[in-house]
């Protein structure tokens, strides 16, 4: 029983979205621009050359927050959406009826429609793949050039995310919703 | 022992169903109406209407939610807020049928038995039109039973109306018998369930921390509020329909009483939604005054405001509620105004993209999320209308819905 986080040293991102096409590839996520698990968000700089404001311009790879208090969880009514073993949230597509009631309860817009099942899909840590398989890592993790992402469980505290969390300042996002996210951001 | 008693309580469910008086009709019967002008347009526009639900939902079975202008950013569109709009009137209705035969006011007796029925028929059209919203209704009943979220506002929403619906069947019942001691009671429990029922529909958004122009109690009591008014709207065109706007001296007292409590009602509603306005643009909360601020620049708020609002309580003041003909269209008017209130909800919500970053992601973020009903939601939308009109058409034949007090 581990409890799965990550933490992401977003300033490394470069864009390339390696991470995005792993993803859909290892979990078989539809093709399709609105159809994505997993994205990396990005700003045109600030200001007016040469005052260029580089700092506004970093990319942000985002995903699921996996939130502690996860306000999906709280409002499904079939209890298709559940926190499993690894304190991963996840959906149960044979319970989920399409009331889409989480797609407007999650405040970091993480689930889309799968119409090939009909049911909400979303980032669940690549565990009917990758962990299921044995693996440690998760495929947006393993394919990163830069290491932005860093995959691990935040109850052992030898874990290399426990020992960043430690080590090194980092923020979550839209803290103050009480949500208690589980991706955290390396200043 | 046990098979005994079964058998005879199942007897006597069947006695008491057969005991219930209706006309014996005939499809002949529903056709024959008095062939004026008008009825046969009312009639050309209902068949209409349910060949365009058909239509509709033949689109959806072929396309799946395809046939839905619904998005990732917007998940629910036009057939919520339909939905919404039915089980609004519905217990709206429950509201005003429970005047006479709950509360016991004489004077709105004469309506119990129309708008209990009229509750029925719109809770059935609102289930109609959601039944092809939620991707799986089928799934739903298992699983609602088997597996129940009881934190979630949806679950107790569409439980108890469930229940709710239940209750008002066996109310309608007993009224029909003429049995008002049990018609009270049952009258009681429906409408203390759908007061829940509806409440918690305001609470499917009251309690999204995520939108911030939805979160907290106003929801969950306005609804209540408006549901009220709806019912009155609703009262008033059941009415004018069955008198031909040439109202009994009872009926007419029943109808400017009514417009009171409208007039009073509708002046709650006002003061609600200049606090909330004033609230969500000046108390400084984030995202949520930018939000307030285009809601005041649709035009969809201003027709809710004029037709719900502002023309009936216009009418209302200047009459002192004693011009029941003008109320009537202003009622039509006003159900216009309350689609408008239902849809702008559910728009409203859903127009603050969550962003997260993804100002650039394939293309440039929106500033506001745009969502236009598809052809097949506006075609299963005004079937729902359809299957209404028809189902009261139907019931007005089907069983006496006047007061026997009244005659
Ligand atoms: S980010 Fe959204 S989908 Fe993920 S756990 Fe939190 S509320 Fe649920
Ligand atoms: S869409 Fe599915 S997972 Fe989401 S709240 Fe509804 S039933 Fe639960």
């Amino acid at each position: 029983m581990a409890n799965y986080g990550m933490a992401l040293d977003y300033k490394n991102c470069i864009n390339c979205k390696a991470c995005e096409v792993a993803c859909k590839e290892e979990n078989g996520v539809e093709l399709g621009a609105e159809k994505h698990r997993i994205w990396v968000g990005g700003n045109e700089p600030d200001g007016i050359w040469p005052l260029l404001n580089i700092a506004s311009a970093a990319f942000m790879p985002s995903q699921c927050q996996h939130c502690e208090n996860a306000p999906c969880e709280e409002v499904c009514p079939t209890h298709a959406t559940y926190y499993d073993d690894n304190g991963v949230v996840r959906v149960d597509a044979d319970k989920c009826i399409l009331c889409s009631y989480c797609m407007n309860a999650c405040p970091y817009d993480a689930r889309y429609v799968d119409s090939r099942t009909m049911t909400v899909d979303k980032c669940n840590f690549c565990s009917e793949t990758r962990l299921a398989r044995g693996e440690t890592t998760t495929a947006c993790q393993n394919t990163c050039p830069t290491k932005v992402r860093i995959f691990g469980d935040l109850d052992d505290p030898n874990s290399e995310i426990s020992v960043l969390l430690r080590t090194r300042e980092h923020f979550t996002l839209k803290t103050h919703l009480g949500t208690k996210p589980k991706l955290f951001y390396m200043l | 022992m046990e098979q005994t008693v079964k058998k005879f309580s199942i007897k006597e469910i069947k006695e008491f169903i057969a005991s219930i008086p209706y006309n014996k009709i005939t499809i002949k019967d529903i056709l024959s109406f008095e062939k004026t002008k008008e009825n046969k347009i009312l009639a050309g526009v209902i068949a209409l209407l349910l060949g365009l639900f058909i239509m509709g939902v033949l689109m959806y079975l072929l396309h799946g939610h395809h046939a839905y202008n619904v998005t990732r950013e917007h998940p629910w569109g036009l057939l919520i807020a339909v939905y919404i709009f039915f089980v609004v009137s519905s217990t709206g209705l429950c509201i005003v049928g429970s005047l006479g035969d709950v509360f016991g006011f004489k004077d709105y007796m004469l309506i119990s038995k129309r708008a209990i029925f009229g509750s029925i028929v719109t809770i059935l059209s609102g289930f109609a039109v959601i039944a092809f919203e939620i991707g799986h209704p089928v799934t739903m009943l298992i699983y609602n039973i088997v597996s129940p979220g009881l934190r979630s506002a949806i679950w107790w929403m569409g439980t108890l109306y469930g229940l709710y619906l239940t209750f008002m069947i066996i109310e309608f019942m007993f009224l029909l018998k003429n049995d008002m001691k049990n018609a009270r009671t049952f009258g009681l429990i429906g409408l203390l369930v759908g007061l829940a029922a509806h409440s918690n529909l305001g609470g499917v958004f009251g309690f999204l921390n995520a939108r911030t122009i939805s979160n907290g109690v106003f929801y969950p009591t306005y609804f209540i509020l408006t549901a009220f008014i709806t019912g009155i709207f609703i009262a008033f065109i059941m009415m004018g329909f069955r008198y031909k706007l040439n109202f009994t001296k009872e009926v007419q007292v029943m109808l400017s009483n009514l417009a009171k409590i409208q007039g009073l009602l509708i002046s709650i509603l006002i003061f609600f939604v200049t606090w909330k306005m004033l609230t969500d643009i000046y108390g400084g909360m984030e995202n949520r005054s930018g939000v307030a601020i285009h809601i005041l620049g649709s035009w969809t708020f201003w027709a809710e405001v004029i037709l719900a609002m502002l023309i009936p309580i216009y009418i209302i003041l200047k009459s002192k509620g004693d011009d029941t003909k003008k109320l009537f269209y202003a009622s039509l008017g006003g159900m216009v105004g309350i689609f408008f209130m239902r849809y702008n909800l559910v728009h409203d919500t859903q127009l603050k993209p969550l962003q997260m970053m993804k100002t650039e992601q394939y293309q440039l973020a929106p500033q506001w999320v745009h969502y236009f009903p598809s052809a097949a939601e506006i075609m299963i939308s005004l079937g729902g209308l359809g299957i209404c009109l028809a189902l009261y058409y139907v019931g007005t034949k089907l069983f006496n819905l006047d007061s026997d007090t009244h005659h």
